[in-house]
């Protein structure tokens, strides 16, 4: 090719290059300024939960936008896991949402890589925690720092029906040990189609509770395991106590375990009991069918019930938002206006506001009306939440919940499964 | 997602591209490039945006220890070095998916077969069945499709009582670790449609004076298959052969709806790319993941090669007439 055609060539390239760049360009800006109407500052605010939840968010947040006409908030909402793998991808694109909602197992993962902003300090300080329970409101501290603040309360609870276990002989609501436990759920795993309960074994929460009613923990406050060999191994003993006597379920119905009540065992029916948070107690309800009730967890022999005040979830403000004040406004006013505890009620779990709670208490009625008086009737007992867990507690979570099934399936001894969780559960936290 | 994405292998048609009919003039091709490369434009950019850049980058992470949040950590080849000496759910990866590359894409190239066999011969209402037997693999790897794949196979769903009435009591399907892989590979080999479709086709051109001419010499019908239609049919073979296993290598879909988006039962249904997805998106080790996918990537590529290695040895290509057709 001569040197003419060749120039001659690359300007025509170059020329449609010209044309065709800047159409795509334009399409591209024009698809990206989506400005909404009205408010001089937008945010952007997620959570987590079912259609029902987003609904009454939604209805918080258009009064939030009445109260704030300067201030645009578009929310968005997923199911658990798809929430946190998409927060993960948006967060490494660098557009984290402004206002988002965290869970304790991830505090740590996102407050420890500086995606949070500390909220003891700027804007955050904006943020009043002046009527939140003080050890509730430090849940949400990870190394000195406010990464978050708690949205809402629940504790640990069983969720159970009641005909089923008072027809075989007792009511868990009373209180019981764990042996007498044992015994009724076998009876009533015995007597109907659905087993007595959906084997713990699989559960880090119920595995928490246990630890605490015998002194332990599940995580030291330097993130390490707060439990030895022999703990697991006493645990996964009791849960196998169970699974063998039909007291719990058979593997393959622990195996299709998921956390949303709809499609958990005691949901779907198959059990009778299951150790759950006691703000779920609506959800397990409407998925039963069947008249259920919350009750505290059974005990060791001294009568703990190891149970604390759990922050539910968490609302916390990205460090790397242009609109941090807006961001506080909002969180400020999710977690202390009357009329957003009355709009959103027990769905989370309880207000964080203690005087808003009292409120809202004095006028529940039915499942709303249950959770309040179970947890004022447990309060005097409930202790501190525990540390926030380190990074990597959520694959600690599913690490139990496989080696468990190994044993449940009876592919793996016990104390081969124990061994496999500590080697495995030590190498990721480190 | 688009880590998870390996660009096809450049897998030609079967069609001999050596066989001389390369193209036109050498003169004519040049003037036409400009204007080929303008209207390519936008393809070019996607390209490089979307796949070539991506894939550098993922290329670069895949030897650094990156968490998505801070910058990612030079760490050589340390990555490579853990996944074949630290990290047992890594080869346990490694060996579902092997099982299922290696039952199902046999096993649904057999059914493939066997169908386009049977629709080939009947000659009624031959449309409707191509298009009912088609219709399973448009759903492909839809959410769909292994949501009602779940509702079949789960405890006390239609398989469970079909079979107890038989007399066989299984457990949930899906929900068993003896069981799960194979629900799997049953739903992978149900949607035969796109190689059934390829083998039709590929009957269809082979001639019937053969099959007239052996049947007259006395060859019966397993002979006929066995001598004419095998081999006459061995390029599509070999072509529905390499896309089923780089499919089948990348499947993620199935084994992430019916395995409850954790790898199934004790890790029962954890495909390669599934857990690939947990380490990047679910433990923040993007470095780890970017690593896990160039290694699939390798692998696939390797297995490829030695599928046109061995094609020589059993693939036939016939003379003009069918390589013409193919295009």
């Amino acid at each position: 090719m001569g040197r003419t055609t060749e120039r001659r060539t690359k300007r025509r390239g170059v020329a449609a290059l010209a044309v065709v760049v800047p159409l795509l360009l334009t399409g591209v800006a024009a698809c990206g300024s989506d400005s909404g109407g009205g408010g001089n500052v937008t945010i952007n605010f997620v959570w987590w939960g079912s259609e029902g939840r987003a609904n009454l968010t939604k209805k918080a947040v258009e009064l939030f936008q009445q109260k704030n006409p300067s201030i645009k908030v578009q929310t968005s909402f997923s199911a658990y896991a798809a929430y946190w793998e998409k927060l993960a991808t948006q967060t490494a694109g660098g557009k984290p949402p402004d206002v988002l909602n965290v869970d304790s197992r991830y505090l740590a993962e996102y407050g420890g890589r500086n995606v949070l902003a500390d909220l003891n300090s700027g804007a955050g300080k904006a943020i009043s925690l002046a009527d939140v329970n003080p050890e509730l409101a430090a849940t949400g501290v990870y190394q000195g720092k406010r990464y978050a603040v708690p949205w809402a309360q629940n504790t640990p609870a069983m969720i159970y029906d009641p005909a089923a276990f008072t027809a075989a002989g007792g009511d868990p609501a009373k209180g019981m040990t764990w042996d007498a436990y044992a015994e009724v759920a076998r009876k009533a795993g015995t007597a109907g189609p659905a087993r007595g309960v959906t084997d713990f074994g699989i559960l880090d929460t119920t595995l928490e509770i246990w630890l605490r009613q015998q002194g332990k923990q599940f995580y030291t406050p330097e993130g390490k395991l707060g439990f030895t060999a022999g703990d697991l191994r006493g645990y996964w003993q009791l849960a196998s106590r169970f699974r063998d006597t039909k007291a719990a379920s058979p593997a393959d119905v622990t195996a299709s375990y998921n956390t949303s009540p709809e499609q958990s065992p005691l949901g779907k029916k198959l059990t009778s009991s299951e150790f759950a948070y006691d703000n779920l107690l609506p959800a397990y309800q409407k998925a039963n069918g069947k008249p259920l009730n919350v009750a505290p967890y059974p005990t060791g022999a001294n009568g703990d019930t190891g149970q604390y005040r759990r922050p539910s979830m968490f609302l916390a403000v990205s460090a790397r938002s242009q609109q941090q004040e807006a961001a506080a406004k909002l969180v400020d006013f999710l977690i202390n206006d009357p009329e957003v505890g009355k709009i959103v009620g027990t769905d989370r779990g309880l207000a964080p506001n203690l005087k808003v709670r009292a409120q809202l208490a004095s006028s529940a009625k039915g499942n709303d009306k249950t959770l309040y008086d179970y947890e004022a009737a447990l309060e005097p007992k409930l202790g501190a939440a525990p540390p926030v867990p380190p990074k990597g507690a959520g694959a600690i979570q599913k690490l139990l919940q496989r080696t468990y099934e190994e044993v449940a399936f009876g592919r793996m001894s016990i104390d081969d499964a124990v061994n496999r969780f500590m080697t495995e559960a030590q190498k990721g936290l480190s | 997602m688009t880590t998870l994405r390996t660009p096809d292998p450049p897998v030609a048609p079967p069609a001999p591209a050596a066989r001389g009919r390369r193209g036109r003039p050498a003169g004519r091709r040049r003037k036409s490039q400009p204007e080929a490369f303008a209207f390519l434009t936008p393809w070019l950019l996607g390209a490089v945006a979307l796949t070539v850049g991506p894939m550098v980058v993922s290329l670069y992470l895949s030897f650094t220890d990156y968490d998505l949040f801070t910058s990612p950590e030079w760490v050589g080849f340390g990555n490579f070095a853990h996944m074949f000496t630290g990290d047992d759910r890594y080869l346990q990866s490694v060996k579902v998916t092997l099982i299922y590359v290696l039952v199902s894409v046999p096993l649904k190239l057999a059914v493939s077969l066997l169908v386009a066999m049977l629709l080939n011969t009947r000659r009624g209402a031959n449309g409707f069945y191509r298009a009912a037997f088609y219709a399973p693999s448009l759903l492909g790897a839809s959410v769909a499709a292994a949501l009602v794949w779940r509702a079949l196979f789960m405890g006390g769903g239609p398989v469970n009582e079909v079979l107890a009435f038989f007399g066989w009591h299984t457990p949930s399907w899906v929900d068993d670790p003896q069981f799960s892989l194979a629900s799997i590979v049953l739903l992978g080999v149900w949607q035969f449609g796109a190689p059934m479709v390829i083998f039709l086709a590929g009957l269809k051109q082979i001639p019937a004076e053969l099959h007239e001419a052996a049947a007259i010499d006395g060859a019966g019908a397993f002979r006929r298959f066995r001598h004419i239609t095998l081999p006459m049919l061995s390029p599509v073979i070999f072509f529905n052969l390499v896309m089923e296993a780089i499919h089948a290598f990348q499947a993620f879909t199935p084994a992430f709806v019916i395995g409850g988006g954790r790898g199934g039962p004790a890790d029962a249904d954890l495909f390669y790319t599934l857990y690939l997805f947990e380490v990047g998106f679910q433990d923040f080790r993007m470095g780890y993941a970017s690593a896990m996918a160039w290694v699939l990537l390798v692998v696939i590529a390797i297995v490829t090669a030695i599928v046109f290695r061995t094609a020589k040895l059993w693939v036939f290509y016939d003379d003009v007439e069918s390589t013409g057709e193919r295009k």
